[in-house]
């Protein structure tokens, strides 16, 4: 073993190769039929939308060529890039782009569902090349919802026919992306190799390792020990530690595994009689230091936040409306003045969440809260809180995207208080804000939807359904032999390795 | 008659019972030291745990300092990441680990003493059938089932004790059965017997005080153990978070070795302290039993 | 006490004339029960837990076609007994259901999964043995010498550490502090090779976790070949031996060692449980692509069939390694032979 010990250690490897850890096994590689992050992780750089989403969310071509917009924002036309193959050279077509909507997105994909299906009458194919959605009503931010992550184009020709969640082209994909998938070994690695004939720049890398490693702690220890040369994520202590490792550099990036500028949020259960008093939720809201979540839960790894649109949308969210300061005296005034007494309520939280469910514990106690503690793997957090109803306070993160529409309206019109994963939590009913939803998403001018969002905000904070709590961002870290990288989920499309 | 017996639990017994040291009954210094430093071990680790409410400093939920400090005169284990105090966490959280050893090693002596017992005295088909029983449950792999206990169920620490109790007495019941066995026609049985004392009686002043010892040894290593598999279901998260103990302090601040040296040692030598002194009084209480 | 040495020594000497047809037919039927006993514990933990039993069999994932599936493969709308009947004759014929996150069978997504433990397990078994034998012959030789306190103290130090303490450790010091071994990992990332240089790179990558999972069974291991060498040594036979003027190395190995190996062996079968529980916790601060490590996952996504699959294959495991001990004692026994 010593004899050829010289490149026998995982360190030393060839340039053009790129390895990034990940947390869990993906389970199969399809990205359309789930929301699951580690899905999306995994199989989104096989994949393409009909348009990408640049650095300042704007929409850019990817599939599609070029759009109109037409009556008035109720049509939309894609012109699609012409000569585009799958990875098994059958050629890209409007069939393809049809048979993903009507059959997959629509029916299995989670936001997608929530957001297009009650707005989108038809998927049309006049040609070859030409898609057209036709909506009920104008609707406005369809282009923020075509990127990878929220619409994602499966191969017509290998699908169709056949039960989408059980195609066995799951565990081996074909797509148009900028890698190719080669092999997948369950539990251990997925090998991805450059795609030749990629429509937009070419990659640079040759080939891609994603590895599962569950354990944070060896995930850090693998990147410094030069075996991996990504991590989607550091623990935040850690960061500190590896900062001070002159071969790994950051990128700080707000899209997180799930989609894209999320805050972490606590959902109330208006249903719950002690929770459907006001005074007790803007209590929560006084009792809790959100700084001290930030500066203690993620080590300064996001900001505050005020309010439940994120500031990364900057024509909607409100800079001046301000979320309950933390104040624990007008916390006890406001829980003597509901006259319950001392209260017992339980947290809701996926397991990776905890040290929120600890934080929130210490500080609510203060107040005159008990706070008992569910940790809740994530189908069965889905399954308790919005199918089942059966929890006080959950801790939600609500990923915005880069339009309100995508992901603010789910939590707050009456219309989703259903059993669908990240719907209405709250089960918050208001008629004023139902109307005001269906007024932003139907106005095509920027200013004039920000004014009537920025009355939704206002309107979220007088009668709290819910507490932002913190606008989630996300530390990467990379060996700093490779350059190159972009924060979207195709973020190794335009990376490069050195030795 | 049948013996019921297979080779392959021997594993599961303390070693000094399977090959008795030579020369038993002479004075063992290693043993005896040994022996004391397991005494010291359990009887101190039982004790903080008892009076953990009185001792610790804080409330093992509460903030009380600076985040991720290390130990200091304020803090003599440090903090955690979100500011509460280490030791207090270690003090509570060790009563919450001992109960539940408490806890499963109580449930396994009642079930394997009450079987063994019967299963020895009675003999003929009552054995026969205790033992197959026994058998049945010797099979179950103590912690994959505590993982999928809880995994259906949900957490709690009721299952966790429950599952852990089943599948420890069959051991405890087969070192019975064969004692009492070997009690069962000596003098003071007999002349019981001859008295006209019912089996009940029997059982439980004649037989039951003779076969306590070596279910005590029994008893004190499977606490050990106990404590170890606790741990190692809260590493892999399937603890209650509501409430602290040694598994989520030691399990649950593995990742911060590195930055916050503290946190998962701390825990983690209080689950090593307890599990040794259990382990060494085991052990000592057994050589000495040898040895009478 | 005594009672409990005669517990012992009777099974020692268990009454085999020879490994006779009639003790393997015994001895295998056994099995039948045993693993009866594994699927009706699975069975009444689905039937316990709160709400529909289908819940608890497929997970909590909301798709009413799938548990419509799983619901009449598994006859959830027949009465209990012919429910447990049907649930029996699934897991006999090792269909475990379909998992849910995958869409493949269960039992196919574990089979991949069990080399990988297989090779982590019995590299730790027989690295134990190569290390607590020696250790074990090194104390016991001369009880309650130096050696003996040192071997006794280093072994129940590792018997009482938990072991992902002792993987976390020996990862910072031994793989990222000296750079002697691979952090995480089978195999080198992205090389899927094959032949001489992928059978070097598995086996550079598993000495790490392989000696961390062999640390616990060395200290068992240990501490019994100390004890049963001391009381052989002090045995009639080892005396007559000595009295008839053998070297000792002779003494050691001919007339002391095979009855302490025998016991050894007996050891490993019911100690298999707890290898497999050490390697799940192994596999997972290692990221190494074994049954634990699928374990994990079933149990992120609550991926029941799979988690339950996972349990009846271990359980299996367990009642096999239990067998195989008592198949192995009894051709072994050299009592035996001589009768």
């Amino acid at each position: 073993m010593l004899l050829c010990g010289c490149n026998l250690h995982p360190a030393a490897k060839r340039s053009g190769l790129l390895v990034a850890a990940i947390a869990s096994d993906p389970g199969h590689l399809n990205p359309a039929i789930t929301t699951n992050g580690g899905v999306h992780t995994a199989s989104d750089l096989l994949y393409n939308g009909l348009v990408g989403l640049n650095s300042k969310a704007e929409p850019v071509p990817e599939l599609a060529e070029r759009w109109e917009v037409e009556e008035g924002g109720a049509v939309y036309r894609f012109h699609l890039r012409p000569n585009v193959r799958w990875h098994d050279g059958r050629p890209f077509t409007s069939a393809d782009v049809k048979y993903t909507f009507d059959e997959v997105l629509l029916r299995f994909h989670a936001r997608a569902r929530a957001s297009l299906s009650p707005a989108l009458s038809a998927v049309e194919t006049p040609d070859a090349m030409t898609v057209v959605f036709r909506f009920k009503r104008p609707y406005a931010p369809f282009l923020q919802q075509l990127d990878v992550v929220e619409a994602p184009i499966l191969p017509k020709h290998l699908f169709e026919g056949t039960d989408p969640l059980k195609n066995p082209v799951n565990l081996a994909p074909v797509g148009t992306g900028p890698f190719r998938f080669v092999a997948y070994a369950p539990g251990a690695e997925i090998r991805y190799r450059v795609n030749p004939d990629y429509f937009g720049p070419k990659p640079e890398l040759s080939d891609l390792v994603l590895r599962v490693i569950p354990d944070r702690g060896t995930q850090v220890m693998a990147l410094e020990a030069g075996e991996v040369d990504w991590l989607f994520g550091v623990p935040g202590p850690l960061r500190s530690t590896l900062r001070r490792n002159p071969s790994i550099r950051f990128l700080q990036t707000s899209l997180s595994p799930g989609g894209s500028d999320c805050i972490t949020t606590l959902a109330f259960n208006l249903d719950r009689p002690s929770l459907s008093d006001a005074r007790v939720r803007r209590a929560i809201a006084h009792g809790l230091d959100r700084r001290l979540f930030l500066e203690r839960v993620t080590f300064g790894e996001g900001r505050a936040a005020e309010t439940s649109i994120s500031s990364m949308i900057a024509f909607a969210h409100a800079n001046d409306l301000k979320a309950p300061a933390y104040d624990p005296g007008e916390a006890r005034r406001l829980m003597a003045a509901a006259e319950k007494g001392r209260i017992k309520l339980g947290f809701t939280f996926f397991p990776t969440d905890a040290e929120y469910g600890n934080l929130l514990r210490a500080q609510l106690a203060e107040v005159g809260i008990d706070v008992e503690l569910h940790a809740l793997e994530a189908p069965v957090l889905v399954q308790a809180v919005f199918v089942q109803r059966d929890f006080d306070i959950a801790l939600i993160p609500y990923c915005n995207g880069t339009d309100p529409e995508i992901g603010v309206r789910r939590m707050f019109v009456s219309s989703s208080i259903a059993p669908v994963p990240f719907s209405n939590a709250a089960g918050y009913r208001s008629a004023e804000m139902d109307s005001l939803f269906e007024k932003a998403a139907s106005s095509l001018d920027p200013k004039e939807r920000g004014r009537i969002y920025h009355r939704i905000q206002e309107l979220a904070l007088e009668d709290l359904p819910y507490l932002p709590l913190i606008e989630t961002e996300n530390t990467r870290a990379y060996s700093a032999r490779c350059e190159g990288f972009v924060s979207s989920s195709h973020f190794a499309a335009a990376a490069r390795c050195g030795p | 008659m049948r013996h019921s017996i297979l080779v392959s639990d021997i594993g599961e017994l303390p070693t000094s019972i399977q090959a008795p040291v030579s020369g038993q009954g002479t004075f063992d210094p290693w043993r005896t030291r040994a022996g004391a430093l397991g005494l010291f071990l359990t009887l101190g680790t039982l004790g903080l745990g008892v009076l953990a409410p009185w001792l610790a400093p804080a409330d093992a939920a509460a903030i009380s300092g600076p985040a991720l400090s290390p130990p200091s005169l304020a803090h003599p284990m440090g903090t955690d990441a979100i500011g509460r105090d280490l030791l207090s966490g270690v003090l509570l959280g060790g009563r919450t680990s001992l109960a539940v050893a408490t806890a499963v090693v109580s449930l396994a002596l009642v079930i394997g003493l009450s079987i063994g017992l019967l299963s020895g005295f009675f003999g003929g088909f009552t054995d026969h059938v205790l033992m197959r029983v026994t058998e049945l449950f010797q099979v179950l792999p103590r912690f994959f089932f505590a993982v999928v206990a809880v995994a259906v169920l949900g957490p709690g620490l009721d299952r966790i004790v429950l599952v852990l109790a089943l599948t420890s007495w069959p051991v405890l019941a087969r070192v019975v059965r064969a004692e009492t066995k070997s009690l069962r026609h000596r003098d003071f049985v007999r002349a019981a017997e001859a008295c006209g004392a019912t089996p009940a009686r029997i059982i439980v002043s004649e037989l039951l005080p003779n076969v306590l010892p070596g279910a005590l040894v029994m008893a004190s290593l499977l606490a050990g153990q106990i404590l170890l598999i606790e741990a190692s279901l809260g590493f892999i998260g399937l603890a209650d978070p509501s409430v602290v103990s040694w598994g989520t302090l030691a399990g649950q601040a593995q990742e911060l070795l590195r930055v916050a040296w503290w946190m998962p040692l701390f825990p983690g030598l209080a689950i090593s302290g307890a599990s040794l002194g259990f382990n060494l009084f085991g052990d000592a209480l057994s050589s000495h039993l040898g040895g009478r | 006490m005594r009672g409990l040495r005669e517990f012992v020594a009777l099974r020692r000497r268990r009454t085999l004339r020879t490994v006779s047809a009639r003790y393997l037919a015994a001895r295998l039927l056994q099995i039948v029960p045993s693993c009866a006993a594994v699927v009706v514990v699975a069975f009444l933990l689905i039937q316990l837990a709160p709400g529909d039993p289908v819940l608890a069999l497929a997970g909590e994932h909301g798709d009413p076609a799938y548990y419509a599936f799983m619901r009449q493969r598994f006859g959830l709308d027949q009465p209990l007994p012919r429910q447990l009947a049907t649930y029996c004759i699934r897991v006999a014929s090792l269909d475990f259901g379909v998992s849910y996150v995958q869409g493949r069978p269960a039992a196919e997504m574990i089979a991949e999964r069990v080399p990988a433990t297989l090779v982590l397990t019995t590299t730790a078994l027989l690295l134990s043995l190569l290390v607590a034998i020696p250790l074990g012959i090194l104390a016991g030789r001369r009880p309650h010498g130096a050696a003996d306190f040192a071997v006794s103290a280093l072994t129940v130090a590792f018997q009482s550490t938990p072991s992902f303490l002792l993987a976390h450790l020996a990862i910072l010091g031994l793989a990222l502090g000296l750079g002697l071994f691979p952090v995480q990992g089978m195999t080198t990332a992205g090389s899927p090779g094959s032949g001489l240089k992928h059978f070097v790179d598995i086996a550079y990558h598993l000495i790490l976790p392989a000696l961390v999972l062999a640390s616990q069974e060395v200290a068992v291991l240990a501490r019994l070949t100390r004890t049963g060498l001391v009381s052989e040594l002090d045995s009639d036979h080892v005396r007559t031996a000595r009295a008839k003027g053998l070297v000792e190395r002779v003494v050691l190995w001919r007339h002391a060692m095979p009855q302490v190996l025998l016991s050894l062996v007996t050891v490993i079968g019911a100690r298999a449980g707890h290898l497999l529980a050490g390697a799940a916790v192994v596999e997972i601060v290692f990221g190494w692509p074994g049954l634990g490590r699928l374990m994990l996952t079933g149990l992120q996504t609550r991926d029941t069939p799979v988690l339950l699959g996972v349990f009846f294959v271990i359980s299996l495991a367990v009642i096999f390694a239990n067998l195989l001990t008592d198949l192995l004692y009894a051709a072994l026994d050299p009592r035996v032979r001589y009768r």
